[in-house]
C-alpha cells in the first residue's frame, strides 16, 4: 500500500528520484559527463544529482541486487567488514584503521584506505559503502572549502560533521551504507563525531565502527586514560586495530594511524598487521603485540630470572 | 544476553557465568548458578537453549558420577571433554538436539595441569588458554588477547577475569548484572566471591 | 550462511617426485570470529598416509574418530597397514552412508602406496561430502580457500618435485592463497611424506 502510495505522491525520495530521472536526460551531454569535473560538476547546480534506474522503485531494485546478506548470489557485492577508531585525548586526536576489503569471503584488497584525508585540519574514516564515503567526504571537502571561502574562517568539526549527517539523511531510505568519524581540531580543541547513514550523528571521546569494532573496544576501553601521552596513544590505537585484525576474519592485513594536534593531522604511518603480531612496531624481532609471541616472550624472561637467581 | 568466560593460569581454572535467566524480554532470576561441578576437579559453565542446559549439565554430572562409581576414579579433564563433545555431536544429528554451549575446566590430577575446553552446541571442541560465549566473547577475547597470562596468580587472574566483566558490562547494550565465578585447581572446585 | 564456512578453513595435497605432501591452515572460528588458531584438520592415518578434512570443525573431530576406529579395526583383521587407494575408498563409503544427512567436510588424502616392484607410488585424492572420489595426478584441494588455492596452484606446480622443493610450492601455495581468504589462516601446517620419513612443519603465516 505504503509503495502505490509513494509512487504517486508528489513528495518524498520516490518522487524526488523520479524528478531525477527526468532531469538526468537533459544532463546527459553536459560538460560534466566528460569527466573533467570528476564527478561534482553537477555541483554548478547547486544538488548533486544521479542517474537511477528507470524502475518505480529505484532503491528496492538497488537492495535486491546488492544485498548479499540476504542473498549471497546477488550480483553486486558492496564491499564491507572494517575496523575504525578515533578517539580524543590530552594530545588531540588519534585516528587508527585497518585496511582490508572483502567481497564475500574474498580478501579484494589489503591496501585500502580508509582514512579521507578531508583537509589539513579534517579526516573522516571509511565503513560500510567504500564508494559512499569515498564521494560523499570529497563532497564534503569541498563545502568545507567553499565555507572557508565565504567566512573567511575555517569549519568547525562540529559543522563540517552536521552537514555531512543531514546530507545523507536526505538520501535516507536509499541504499546508502556509511558509518563514519569525522575528526579534526577546531576552536574548540579536539573532536570525533561518529555519522551514519541513519542519520545518527554524535559528539564524543571514543568511536569504534565496523565489524571488528568490538574487538578494538575491548582494548581500547582498558587502556585508555584522557592524560595519555603521544607515543602512548598512538600504541593504543595502533595495538586496538592489531587486536581487531587478528579476532576479525573481515578485518586486517595493514594500520593507517594519524594523530590530529592543533596544527592539522599528520600521518603516523603504515604498519603491517601480521608484523605487528611478530615484531610489533619497531624493527625487533619476537617484540610483536601477539598472544602467543608475548606468553613466549614472558617465559623467555621468566627462565632467564631463574638463571640468574640459581647464579 | 549469557556470557560466560572462562581463563586459564598457573595452576588453576577460573570459570564465570552471567547469573540471569531470562524468557522472552523478562529476567526470570538473576542468582541462577549456570556452573555445574559435574566432578571433583571438573567444572562446567553451560549457556544456550532454556531447559536443553540444565538437562544436558545434569546427564553430563549424572554419566561422570556412573564412571566413578564403576571405576572407582574420575575421568580426566581431557577425556570428559571428548566424552561430552561426543554426546553433544551425537545428539546435534537426533530428532531433537541439544543447544548448549559449554566452557570445560578443569585440572588433571594426574599430570598437575589445568585444561580449559571450548565447546560449542555443534560439538565444535578446542582446548585453549582462555575462551568465552556469547555475545561477550566478542569484547573480552581481543582484551584476554592482550592481558590474559597462563603464569599468572590466581589474583592475578581475578583482575584480568573484572576486566572483561567490566568491559561487556561497559559496552554490551544487554550487559548481564551479575556473575558467578568459580575456580578449579589441585584441591578441586570451589566458589569466589567478588 | 554457507555451513560449509561456518568454521572456515582449508587443505591441499601435491605430488612430487616419490615424495607428497600436504597442507592445511590452523583456524577455528565461528563465521568471522576467530576462536582458536592450533586447530589440527590433518591427522595421520599410517606411517605412510595423511588425511586432511576442512569444513565442520565437529564433523572433523567425529570422522577423525570415526577413521580411526575403522583403520584399527581394519589393520587387527587384515594383520596389516592399510593401503592409500583401499583407506581412500574406506572414506569414500563412509561418507556415502550419510548420503542424506551428510558430513560437512571435503576430505584430501596423501600417502605414499607399495607398488609392484618394491617401490612406492604418490598417491593422493580428494572426495566430496558424499563421498564422491576424485583421484588427481598433480594436486587437490578443498576448504573455504578451494578457489584461491586452484589458482595459485596451477601457477606454482610442476611435475616431479624433489622434496625440499615440494615443500616450498605447496607452502607457498597455502601461504599466498589463504592470504586471500577471509576464513582461513592463522598459520599453516605442512606435511612431507617421503617413503622412510614424513617431515612436519609449522610455518609462520599471516595472524589475520
Amino acid at each position: 500500500m505504503n509503495s502505490i502510495a509513494n509512487r504517486f505522491s508528489t513528495t518524498g525520495p520516490i518522487s524526488e528520484l523520479r524528478k531525477a530521472q527526468f532531469h538526468v536526460e537533459d544532463d546527459e551531454f553536459a560538460d560534466s559527463v566528460w569527466g573533467s569535473e570528476a564527478g561534482f560538476g553537477s555541483l554548478a547546480k547547486g544538488v548533486p544529482n544521479f542517474t537511477v534506474p528507470s524502475v518505480s522503485d529505484p532503491s528496492a531494485f538497488l537492495r535486491l541486487h546488492t544485498d548479499d546478506f540476504a542473498d549471497p548470489n546477488c550480483r553486486i557485492k558492496i564491499q564491507h567488514g572494517t575496523t575504525t577508531l578515533a578517539f580524543r585525548f590530552q594530545g588531540g586526536v588519534i585516528v587508527a584503521v585497518d585496511s582490508r576489503a572483502t567481497a564475500g569471503s574474498y580478501v579484494a584488497s589489503g591496501t585500502v584506505k580508509k582514512v579521507i584525508e578531508i583537509n589539513p585540519y579534517l579526516l573522516g574514516t571509511m565503513a560500510g559503502g567504500a564508494a559512499d564515503c569515498q564521494y560523499w567526504e570529497t563532497y564534503l571537502g569541498i563545502h568545507c572549502r567553499l565555507h572557508e571561502l565565504r567566512n573567511r574562517e575555517r569549519i568547525s568539526v562540529s559543522a563540517a560533521s552536521k552537514y555531512l549527517s543531514n546530507l545523507v539523511y536526505s538520501y535516507k531510505g536509499m541504499g546508502l551504507s556509511m558509518g563514519t568519524m569525522i575528526c579534526g581540531w577546531d576552536k574548540t580543541g579536539p573532536a570525533v563525531f561518529y555519522v551514519d547513514s541513519d542519520g545518527t550523528r554524535l559528539k564524543g571521546d571514543m568511536f569504534s565502527v565496523g565489524s571488528g569494532s568490538t574487538f578494538a573496544y575491548g582494548v581500547l576501553d582498558q587502556g585508555y586514560r584522557w592524560d595519555l601521552t603521544d607515543e602512548e596513544a598512538q600504541e593504543l590505537g595502533r595495538r586496538s586495530i592489531y587486536a581487531a585484525g587478528h579476532r576479525d576474519a573481515f578485518s586486517g592485513n595493514t594500520c593507517n594511524l594519524y594523530h590530529v594536534k592543533e596544527d592539522g593531522w599528520k600521518f603516523i604511518g603504515n604498519y603491517d598487521i601480521s608484523k605487528l603480531h611478530y615484531d610489533g612496531p619497531g624493527e625487533t624481532p619476537g617484540a610483536g603485540y601477539g598472544y602467543g609471541v608475548r606468553i613466549e616472550r614472558n617465559s623467555a624472561a621468566a627462565a632467564a630470572t631463574s638463571i640468574t637467581v640459581q647464579a | 544476553m549469557e556470557t560466560s568466560f572462562a581463563i586459564t593460569g598457573k595452576g588453576y581454572v577460573i570459570v564465570a557465568s552471567d547469573t540471569t535467566a531470562a524468557r522472552s524480554i523478562v529476567k526470570m532470576k538473576t542468582d541462577e548458578d549456570k556452573i555445574k561441578v559435574v566432578s571433583p576437579h571438573l567444572l562446567m559453565s553451560y549457556s544456550g537453549e532454556p531447559g536443553d542446559t540444565l538437562q544436558f549439565a545434569e546427564y553430563v554430572e549424572r554419566n561422570l558420577r556412573l564412571f566413578h562409581i564403576r571405576n572407582n576414579y574420575s575421568l580426566r579433564p581431557s577425556a570428559a571433554a571428548s566424552w561430552i563433545r561426543r554426546s553433544l555431536a551425537q545428539s546435534l544429528r537426533s530428532r531433537k538436539p541439544y543447544s548448549v554451549n559449554l566452557m570445560l575446566g578443569g585440572f588433571d590430577v594426574t599430570a598437575d595441569t589445568p585444561h580449559l575446553y571450548w565447546i560449542d552446541y555443534l560439538g565444535t571442541m578446542t582446548e585453549v588458554p582462555f575462551g568465552a560465549h556469547g555475545y561477550g566473547s566478542y569484547f573480552a577475547l581481543s582484551l584476554l588477547d592482550r592481558y590474559h597470562d597462563p603464569e599468572a596468580t590466581l589474583e592475578e587472574g581475578l583482575v584480568t577475569l573484572k576486566r572483561c566483566i567490566d568491559e561487556v558490562a561497559k559496552r554490551l547494550v544487554v550487559s548481564p548484572g551479575k556473575y558467578k565465578i568459580k575456580v578449579v585447581d589441585k584441591d578441586g572446585a570451589r566458589e569466589i566471591e567478588m | 550462511m554457507s555451513i560449509m564456512e561456518y568454521n572456515g578453513g582449508s587443505v591441499i595435497a601435491m605430488v612430487g617426485k616419490d615424495c607428497v605432501a600436504i597442507a592445511s591452515d590452523l583456524r577455528l572460528g565461528n563465521q568471522a570470529l576467530g576462536i582458536s588458531s592450533n586447530f589440527q584438520k590433518i591427522f595421520p592415518v599410517t606411517d605412510r598416509i595423511y588425511l586432511g578434512l576442512p569444513g565442520l570443525a565437529t564433523d572433523v573431530t567425529t570422522l577423525r574418530e570415526t577413521f580411526r576406529y575403522r583403520v584399527n579395526m581394519y589393520t587387527i583383521k587384515e594383520e596389516r597397514e592399510i593401503e592409500p587407494e583401499t583407506f581412500a575408498h574406506l572414506v569414500s563409503s563412509t561418507l556415502y552412508e550419510r548420503r542424506f544427512g551428510p558430513y560437512f567436510i571435503e576430505p584430501v588424502m596423501a600417502g605414499l602406496s607399495k607398488s609392484a616392484t618394491s617401490g612406492f607410488k604418490p598417491f593422493i585424492a580428494a572426495t566430496d561430502l558424499i563421498g564422491c572420489l576424485n583421484f588427481a595426478k598433480d594436486f587437490v584441494v578443498a576448504g573455504t580457500a578451494s578457489s584461491k588455492l586452484y589458482g595459485v596452484a596451477e601457477g606454482l606446480w610442476e611435475p616431479d618435485l624433489e622434496p625440499d622443493q615440494l615443500f616450498e610450492t605447496i607452502s607457498q601455495t597455502m601461504l599466498n592463497a589463504v592470504d586471500r581468504d577471509a576464513y582461513s589462516g592463522w598459520g599453516v601446517v605442512v606435511h612431507v611424506i617421503e617413503k622412510d620419513k614424513v617431515t612436519t612443519r609449522t610455518l609462520k603465516g599471516r595472524m589475520d
